[in-house]
């Protein structure tokens, strides 16, 4: 059990891949916005990769620990203490009855993710644990951890001392400078030559309105090709409404001229176009990208996408781990 | 326009946008459902889920299971099997909402938008029944109760409906708020474009609104059997009939909610052939009103 002694800011439980087959419903996935970090912390409680965990955004909980357990923090540096003494990422730790884990402010990257062995113990909300809390659906009530609360964990056996590869820990930017992957389309073709070379060559500031629903970035105009000026009226009258489309998890949707990536718990449809979506395996750097840095977009084809998405989940796993 | 073939085209590592047309006609839904059922029942490995929209169809597949390439082969296939449009038989829920039209409830939030927001804003229902060339709100009534409605896609929040008038003799259109509403209470019934909605939620909002429904589209604690465990009441491809009634039949059902004892009206055992639609569609005077 886990007793909430301060929640932080808007701590989630989540779980991979989350609440998947209910985009026809308008249902989004939610679930953890960097999954590397995020499945790899399971693997070194001994967790399945997908167990329900903890989501920390910018400044982490505090949390004690009501039975002896085993935990392990990965993701967003927070400068985690276990009764005053600091822990490090990326490695199981044991801990007892009583101790304390402070999660702090996110010094590099932006979420942290704590695994506890057994996994939490929250409900099934149509076949996930991912909060939602937008919709007040997931996780223990519906929304995010509140202090006071107490958070039952699954019995499991874990192991302290277990650690994850140098070389399998998502490195994040140095120099506030993102390279994130992007594929064209689904409506690459409403925007012109002009159009495709900005949106490649322009380093995007992410805005402060960013949640995880969508990543809103601020750059220059958009232009477009005649697709976008000349077309039947119930498209909208904006060059970049469309008839209402489902829309691509990560798609850059252009909200007139303001591209917002939809996220996580973003929207499942709408009437505006999306000329690219980031795809699956660069997720996690948005999961860790913080405001006011830059996003610096790299055209890659479904294909170089698809290969980064085996390799990213073939890391997420024992492999990856050392004692 | 339709198009003469579906156009492919990939939404990252993980999505193919299947479209269509680029034309709001309901047609383009219909293929864009059968594909989806077809797909369904297809077994293809790789598949994860499917979500139509008005004149497209969104494919989530697992890349690991099955390539973009081979993905869309598939599609193609399953498109020419499905033959024309007429073909097209899909299972179909009819649910009956009772309404209370020109309501209290949204009159209020007009009024708050008015007071708040847009003093020049006019009340909704006269906005859409003059825009639409109808007599009066009464008329409105009149028209939009007379049509069932078709569930074309569902999004924007969890379960609220895009719906599109069956009988084309109620089909009107308005433009949605400009600024959007900060509040719409839950249940709110109103249309934007050609779509009209209920509102699952108390949610901000851009429809015109003219009516309210007291019974539930949202139930996340399951206390309705209706929702057969799931979350939302609606799927792609249900049918919705607005029964207009009095207040005091509204308060009647919104005491039966919360006790816990209302009835869902719910008919299961239809099934939509585009065929007989579109033979019932060429029989209308398309220019009458109700």
């Amino acid at each position: 059990m886990l007793e909430i002694i301060k929640p932080g800011l808007e701590t989630s439980i989540q779980d991979f891949p989350g609440r998947i087959g209910y985009w026809d419903q308008g249902f989004p996935p939610s679930g953890p916005m960097d999954s590397w970090s995020f499945r790899l912390a399971n693997i070194l409680v001994g967790n399945d990769a997908g167990a329900p965990g903890l989501e920390a955004q910018f400044m982490g909980p505090t949390i004690k620990f009501q039975q002896d357990g085993v935990i392990a923090l990965t993701g967003a540096e927070m400068m985690s203490k276990l009764d005053g003494e600091e822990i490090p990422n990326w490695q199981s730790i044991s801990v007892k009855a009583g101790q304390t884990l402070v999660m702090g402010p996110a010094l590099k990257g932006s979420r942290g993710y704590l695994a506890v062995v057994g996994g939490i113990d929250a409900p099934d909300w149509l076949g996930a644990a991912s909060t939602f809390h937008k919709a007040s659906v997931g996780g223990i009530d519906g929304s995010a951890i509140k202090a006071g609360q107490v958070l039952p964990v699954k019995a499991g056996q874990g192991q302290a001392g277990r650690k994850v590869k140098e070389a399998c820990r998502p490195q994040f930017a140095r120099d506030k400078k993102w390279q994130i992957e992007a594929v064209a389309g689904p409506n690459d073709d409403w925007i012109d030559a002009a159009g495709h070379e900005q949106f490649l060559s322009y380093e995007w500031k992410l805005e402060a309105r960013s949640d995880r629903t969508g990543y809103r970035l601020d750059g220059p105009d958009w232009t477009f090709t005649e697709k976008a000026t000349n077309k039947p009226p119930e498209n909208g009258e904006f060059p970049s409404n469309i008839i209402d489309q489902g829309y691509p998890l990560g798609a850059i949707n252009l909200c007139g001229q303001k591209p917002i990536i939809l996220v996580n718990d973003g929207p499942s449809m709408g009437g505006f176009i999306c000329p690219y979506t980031v795809p699956s395996a660069a997720f996690w750097k948005l999961g860790q990208i913080k405001p006011n840095e830059f996003l610096c977009f790299s055209r890659v084809s479904v294909e170089e996408a698809q290969a980064l998405r085996i390799a990213l989940d073939d890391m997420c796993g024992e492999s990856s781990i050392e004692t | 326009m339709i198009f003469d073939e579906p156009n492919f085209s990939p939404g990252g590592d993980r999505y193919i946008t299947v479209e269509f047309g680029n034309e709001m006609n309901l047609e383009l839904n219909f293929m864009a459902q059968g594909l989806a059922g077809a797909l369904r029942e297809s077994g293809t490995k790789g598949l994860v889920e499917s979500a139509p929209c008005f004149a497209s169809l969104l494919v989530h597949y697992e890349p690991r299971d099955i390539s973009y390439g081979d993905m869309v082969t598939e599609l193609q296939s399953l498109c020419n099997s499905l033959g024309s449009t007429d073909e097209i038989e899909l299972d179909s829920r009819l649910f009956t909402f009772e309404t209370l039209y020109l309501d209290p409830w949204t009159k209020e939030c007009i009024d708050d938008y008015r007071e708040k927001i847009n003093s020049d804003k006019e009340y909704d229902p006269d906005f859409v029944a003059r825009l639409n060339g109808l007599e009066d709100r009464h008329q409105l009534v009149r028209v939009h109760s007379n049509s069932e409605y078709w569930v074309a896609s569902l999004g924007f929040w969890p379960g609220l409906p895009f719906l599109q008038p069956l009988d084309p003799r109620a089909m009107i259109t308005c433009p949605k708020y400009n600024p959007p509403r900060t509040w719409t209470p839950q249940g709110a019934v109103g249309m934007g474009g050609s779509a009209s909605s209920i509102y699952p939620v108390a949610t901000p909002g851009g429809y015109q609104l003219f009516g309210r429904t007291p019974v539930p589209i949202w139930d996340p604690s399951k206390r309705f059997d209706a929702f057969d465990g799931d979350i939302v009441l609606f799927r792609p491809g249900d049918r919705i009939k607005f029964q207009p009634v009095t207040r005091d039949a509204y308060d009647d059902a919104e005491r039966k909610i919360e006790e816990g004892s209302y009835i869902y009206n719910i008919v299961e055992y239809q099934k939509f052939s585009v065929r007989n639609y579109k033979n019932w569609i060429n029989k209308l005077d398309k220019s009458e009103r109700f």
